[in-house]
């Protein structure tokens, strides 16, 4: 008889609550009864089960008690740094949790994890982009595990038309280092008889991922680079700016007209102008891109024209059914979740009017109206939301047209002096566009947030180096996108020497206790 | 229920010999059924509520045995069931989870150790102590030392789990006092094995029923027969329990050639004591140990005698105790004393954490900490250890860890339990938000329950919690002191297991001017969806149209609206009106939506049967266009949502994520009410998919599809 083993055989997987990391740690404890081995999981669900991290650790024996006599192994209940053969991680962050907390080691532990990202409400949250570089723990893993198997299991998951539990018991049965032939994991499945041959196809494919007999396909490009590129881009504009002027133009085509797709292009083209005259080409004409970019979704702005546009193309209905995957045969009822509110309504009436219309608002004290809920895969619907897009010639003459245009100008302007003075400079005004986005009170604030720094770090300059002044923008940006309520941003002014604003009062229109109180008590 | 226990019921039923594979708390289900129990009860909580979910779904094997299964208000109300025990010669056991349990039951649980009892009176306490703890971190220990009720704490393998519940009934009978069978989180879901023995039908029972009642003055618990029922616990119980420990050789002693050192752990560190020895070199896998262990399966009472048995003639002993105060080390330093044993050195807490979850990390590094105290300090010609050998072992195993700080750059962002996807709680605390937004932030008085998620990013609302139950308790000398008016949230479980009594008939009295919300999901869903009076559907055995409302206004609430949660702005306006109101006097808002959990899980079957049968099933989804969403976020901060997440914008202009929902969306609808209420963004939208369409589905649809293609722009 050989020897017998010097330790158990150690396990943990890493999932989300709900996932079935408790059905997987089921079928592993079943595989490993029906070999006799000893084995023994334990798991912390508790309140975790709610979407929370957790955890299932195993231990397996592998050797069959018929042939250990009365003696049992003393197994572990909870995994030990260093002490780890096998993890497994249902999702990326995960396998960095459990790198962080020691339970990959290069001696001894194969790691198993899926690659697909499901963001953390903290990453979510975010007024811009929160999200964790996967590439970090994925490097990690590269150095910190014996052996690394990486893939999206979720995508092989939908793939087989089952749950992520299956692709992940089948990649950890195809990394080898579990004492559980393949037939014996695939009886589980069987045995447990819920969606058996959907769990077998996605076990399969988790195996043969593991092994290599099969490898991801790369990434699809995502974006829709949408636009024919235009002779007049090619012909003014350098290179590297090409795919953004080429979009730009034609988004502004596709918002008004023409004439608004020429007006778009003279602004590059301004931009483009002292770029080139100040040496731009060695920074890849950064300044020119990202104005174009920030300046194509400007002046696409979305007031209720665009939205009712956008909301009613044929290609939108085609994704939305795509998304929530209907069958060709099965109609599918779009129903829109629309709240216009004054100044939505103000901001597309002639400039004059719009003013007026706001100002009675005001003075009256009216206050947003009832939520539409309307259907646009209906005739009426559709009919209502194409007749306000059919507005679209009559929004030059807007309030908000002209409110929009003009702001443009002073930022464009503000980018072509700061450009004859330092590309730099330029380059970071440029990115204040992306301050501006949003509708309602999140546009509103996006606006003054962008005005502000417009008015204390742009135009008055105040004898600032531009290196100092490039700084203070940048912070002032990134401020400006961490807080929605405003006061990260007044932080960093104020580290600059600018005196912050007051904070905004807040109409308090309610919650002061009443007067009436029956206080006394009744004798 | 969250989840079914019909396979594991047929291991209720096992016989002579058999093997029950499967999880502690189960088997100690079944150990209970093995020992003669005649009623069962207990207050759900994690890790124990298998026990009861169980024994609820076995109500046929009960009755055939006869045994009374009582589903109980709370922890307090199983505690005074034990009193059955206290006249009669029957056998009972309750669990709840623990400390808090414990504390609810308190009252009932000292009048019983007082009184003592005839019958054996077992408490399952699943210990909520680190890792994946819902509590404040405290020990039941002292619960027992208090009350002198002994306290268990098996090795965590099924077969000893199994043989010290069987023994706590003898225990309990031969010492005339309640005996606490304590396990551990991991403990409660360790799966394992153990040979079974044929169920026990109890002596008394529903279908034997006892024919006359006892009468004996000497246990009621009023003097003077309090005065003596002390003495009788000190001078009868105590030593008949530590006689009974000491015969039964519940403790157990594993020797080691290394005899100068011993190791006293609790059962339940057993298997964590025995890793870390065989990690640095020091034991087998089948846990044969070169350090002597006293491994105590009863932590309460000690019993002197092993205690100082096992340190006589060793230099170093390390108790390796979980929890604070160090109860045990003090006990054994004490015994040592009184037993003129002052040879041994005991360490303790001295190498091992006073506070804090001893995981097999914790326990390693302390174990490493006495050895390498202690090996060099051996009496000439005792056995010699490599304590380098030692060292470098326990280094390896943190190479890793420290490897890892570097490479990740930073903390893994954390990932705390938050709502599910739907949930119906979420949209109260959207609403509170929105209010907070325009109105400055106002005092929240928290409670137990999936609500006090709400605590969390991003939501970030409550501020104090006080108990099960007892937010608006909590809330009594806040709204007084405040200038404006507080908010009190309470669950529908906390509601039925005291805050009926303990906040609302007493706001009521002392016409209190608060607002309370209470979250009418139906179940006790934080400890995995159980029933309770006001729930929704119920058991044959169960009374139905117990409502909250019919409670109110029973006890005078004359201020009560019901809300469906979702709709967010009708929520919004409720919560002003009642901020607003000149009604002076408590006003009660129940918010009411079914648990998404146990919902999804009712009709997630018939659906699908639905569609199997070709019958008309219209699925709805949310979801968000993406050409619209500028990606600010602003409605993941008011939703959180699982479903409601974000990816790259297939924009190639736009830089920043935009806001998506994905597949796991049940269409609560939720998002979009939060995105009217707060009037966000045009970018929601609820798509309805009609499965299995009738003929008149699809020619309508056909219809306008051809009328708007001509219109429509591609």
């Amino acid at each position: 008889m050989s020897p017998l083993p010097e330790r158990p055989l150690t396990i943990l997987i890493a999932a989300l609550g709900g996932e079935g990391g408790g059905v997987m740690a089921d079928w592993l404890v079943a595989a490993a009864t029906a070999q006799r081995f000893p084995v023994q999981s334990t798991s912390i669900p508790g309140v975790a089960q709610r979407t929370g991290a957790t955890t299932y650790y195993l231990e397996i024996y592998p050797v069959p008690t018929t042939e250990l006599g009365d003696r049992r192994p003393v197994l572990a209940l909870t995994p030990s740094p260093g002490y780890v053969d096998l993890m497994v991680a249902s999702e990326l962050i995960e396998a960095g949790r459990a790198m962080q907390n020691g339970f990959v080691s290069p001696e001894r532990t194969t790691l198993v994890a899926s690659t697909h990202r499901i963001y953390t409400t903290l990453e979510k949250m975010q007024m811009g982009d929160g999200r964790i570089d996967p590439e970090r723990i994925l490097s990690a893993a590269g150095t910190l595990a014996r052996r690394a198997h990486l893939f999206d299991m979720a995508a092989l998951a939908q793939q087989a038309g089952t749950v992520i539990s299956a692709v992940l018991f089948g990649a950890m049965a195809g990394a080898g280092v579990l004492p559980l032939p393949r037939t014996a994991c695939e009886a589980v499945i069987r045995a447990s008889g819920k969606g058996v041959e959907a769990s077998l196809r996605g076990f399969d494919l988790g195996w043969k991922h593991a092994t290599g007999e099969a490898t991801e396909r790369p990434a699809e490009q995502i974006k829709r680079w949408a636009a024919n590129p235009s002779e007049r881009v090619h012909a003014t504009l350098p290179a590297e700016v090409h795919p953004f002027a080429d979009e730009g133009a034609a988004r502004t085509a596709d918002f008004q007209d023409a004439a608004y797709a020429s007006l778009y292009l003279d602004r590059v083209e301004a931009i483009a102008k002292i770029d080139r005259e100040q040496g731009g080409g060695a920074a890849g004409y950064a300044l020119t891109r990202e104005t174009a970019r920030f300046l194509a979704l400007w002046m696409c702005f979305e007031d209720v024209i665009r939205v009712a546009d956008l909301k009613t193309r044929r290609s939108r209905v085609d994704r939305v059914r795509d998304e929530a995957m209907a069958k060709p045969h099965e109609p599918v009822h779009i129903v829109e979740y629309l709240k216009p509110g004054i100044e939505e309504i103000a901001s597309i009436l002639p400039a004059a009017l719009g003013r007026a219309f706001e100002g009675w608002a005001k003075r009256r004290g009216l206050r947003l109206q009832k939520g539409l809920y309307i259907r646009s895969t209906s005739l009426t619907g559709f009919l209502m939301l194409r007749t306000l897009a059919a507005l679209r010639p009559l929004r030059r003459a807007s309030l908000r047209f002209g409110i929009e245009q003009q702001t443009i100008d002073r930022w464009l302007a503000a980018v072509r002096s700061a450009a004859a003075l330092d590309l730099g400079l330029a380059l970071e005004i440029a990115l204040l566009g992306r301050l501006i986005k949003g509708y309602g009170d999140t546009y509103q604030r996006g606006r003054d947030n962008f005005l502000r720094i417009m008015d204390t770090l742009v135009d008055a300059t105040d004898g600032r180096e531009p290196a100092s002044r490039r700084a203070a923008i940048r912070a002032a940006r990134e401020a400006a996108l961490a807080d929605p309520e405003g006061r990260k941003l007044e932080g960093s002014l104020a580290a600059v020497g600018i005196t912050p604003l007051p904070p905004r009062a807040k109409p308090i229109q309610f919650l002061r206790k009443p007067p009436v109180r029956t206080g006394g008590r009744a004798l | 229920m969250e989840r079914s226990f019909k396979e594991e019921i047929k291991s209720l039923r096992l016989g002579e010999g058999d093997e029950f594979v499967g999880e502690g708390i189960l088997a100690v289900t079944k150990a209970l059924l093995q020992s003669g129990v005649s009623y069962v009860g207990g207050y759900q909580g994690a890790p124990i509520s298998h026990l009861i979910d169980v024994l609820t779904e076995a109500e046929d094997l009960l009755g055939e045995l006869g045994v009374h299964l009582e589903t109980n208000a709370s922890e307090a109300a199983a505690a005074a069931m034990l009193g059955a025990s206290i006249n009669y010669p029957i056998r009972g056991a309750v669990a709840w989870k623990s400390t808090v349990g414990t504390n609810v039951a308190s009252d009932a649980l000292a009048n019983l150790a007082s009184a003592g009892v005839l019958g054996g009176a077992l408490i399952v306490i699943g210990e909520d102590y680190g890792e994946g703890a819902s509590i404040m971190q405290e020990r039941s220990h002292a619960f027992a030392m208090k009350s002198q009720i002994w306290l268990l704490d098996p090795r965590p393998d099924l077969p000893t789990i199994v043989r010290m519940v069987e023994h706590g009934f003898e225990l309990s009978e031969a010492s005339n006092s309640p005996v606490m069978l304590e396990l551990r989180i991991r403990a409660c879901h360790v799966h394992g094995s153990f040979r079974t023995r044929d169920n026990r039908a109890p002596v008394v029972s529903t279908t034997e029923p006892m024919q006359s009642p006892d009468f004996d003055y000497g246990r009621i618990v009023l003097p003077p027969s309090t005065y003596t029922q002390e003495k009788h616990k000190i001078d009868v119980r105590w030593p008949a329990a530590v006689a009974y420990v000491r015969e039964h050789r519940l403790n157990e002693v594993f020797e080691g050639d290394i005899d100068q050192l011993g190791i006293i752990c609790q059962g339940g560190m057993y298997n964590a004591t025995v890793r870390a020895l065989h990690q640095l070199g020091l034991a087998d896998a089948f846990g044969a140990s070169r350090i002597p262990i006293l491994c105590l399966n009863v932590t309460y009472p000690l019993v002197p005698e092993e205690v100082t048995g096992f340190c006589s003639g060793r230099a170093h002993v390390l108790v390796v105790e979980e929890g604070q105060p160090a109860f045990i080390e003090d006990a054994v330093l004490a015994a040592l004393r009184r037993g003129d044993v002052n040879g041994a050195v005991v360490h303790g807490k001295n190498v091992l954490p006073l506070a804090g979850e001893y995981t097999g990390e914790t326990v390693v590094a302390g174990v490493r900490r006495f050895l390498e105290m202690t090996l060099d300090d051996l009496p000439a010609g005792s056995v010699r250890v490599d304590t380098a050998a030692i060292t470098t072992r326990h280094d390896a195993l943190g190479a890793a860890k420290r490897q890892a700080l570097g490479l990740l750059g930073g903390p893994v962002a954390p990932r705390p339990p938050g709502f599910c996807v739907g949930c119906p709680e979420r949209p109260v605390f959207s609403a509170m938000k929105l209010i907070e937004r325009e109105g400055g932030p106002f005092h929240i008085s928290a409670d137990i329950g999936c609500h006090l998620f709400s605590t969390l990013p991003p939501f970030n609302i409550g501020n104090t919690v006080l108990g099960y139950g007892l937010g608006l308790a909590s809330n009594a000398a806040v709204d007084p002191l405040f200038n404006r008016r507080t908010v009190t949230v309470m669950g529908d479980g906390g509601f039925w297991h005291n805050g009926l009594t303990s906040g609302i008939t007493n706001a009521v009295f002392n016409r209190d001017d608060g607002i309370l919300v209470i979250m009418n999901n139906g179940y006790t869903s934080a400890t995995g969806t159980q029933h309770i009076p006001s729930s929704p559907h119920q058991a044959d055995t169960k009374m139905t149209g117990m409502s909250i409302r019919k409670a109110l206004e029973g006890i005078g609430v004359k201020w009560v609206k019901t809300v469906t949660t979702y709709k967010v702005s009708q929520m919004k306006d409720t919560l002003a009106e009642a901020m607003n109101s000149t009604y002076a006097g408590l006003k009660v808002i129940i918010a009411e939506s079914e648990c998404q959990l146990e919902k999804q899980r009712r009709i997630k079957p018939l659906i699908a049967n639905l569609l199997k049968s070709g019958k008309r099933v219209v699925r709805t989804r949310f979801g968000v266009d993406e050409d619209v969403c500028s990606g600010d976020h602003s409605c993941i901060r008011l939703s959180g949502c699982p479903s409601l997440t974000v990816r790259d914008s297939t924009d190639p202009l736009k830089v920043d994520p935009v806001a998506h929902v994905n597949n796991g969306c049940v269409g609560c609808s939720l998002c979009g009410e939060v995105a009217h209420a707060a009037v966000l963004c045009p970018s929601f939208f609820r798509a309805e998919v009609v499965q299995n369409p009738s003929w008149w589905d699809s020619f309508r649809w056909l219809i306008s599809r051809a009328f708007i293609s001509v219109l429509q722009r591609a």
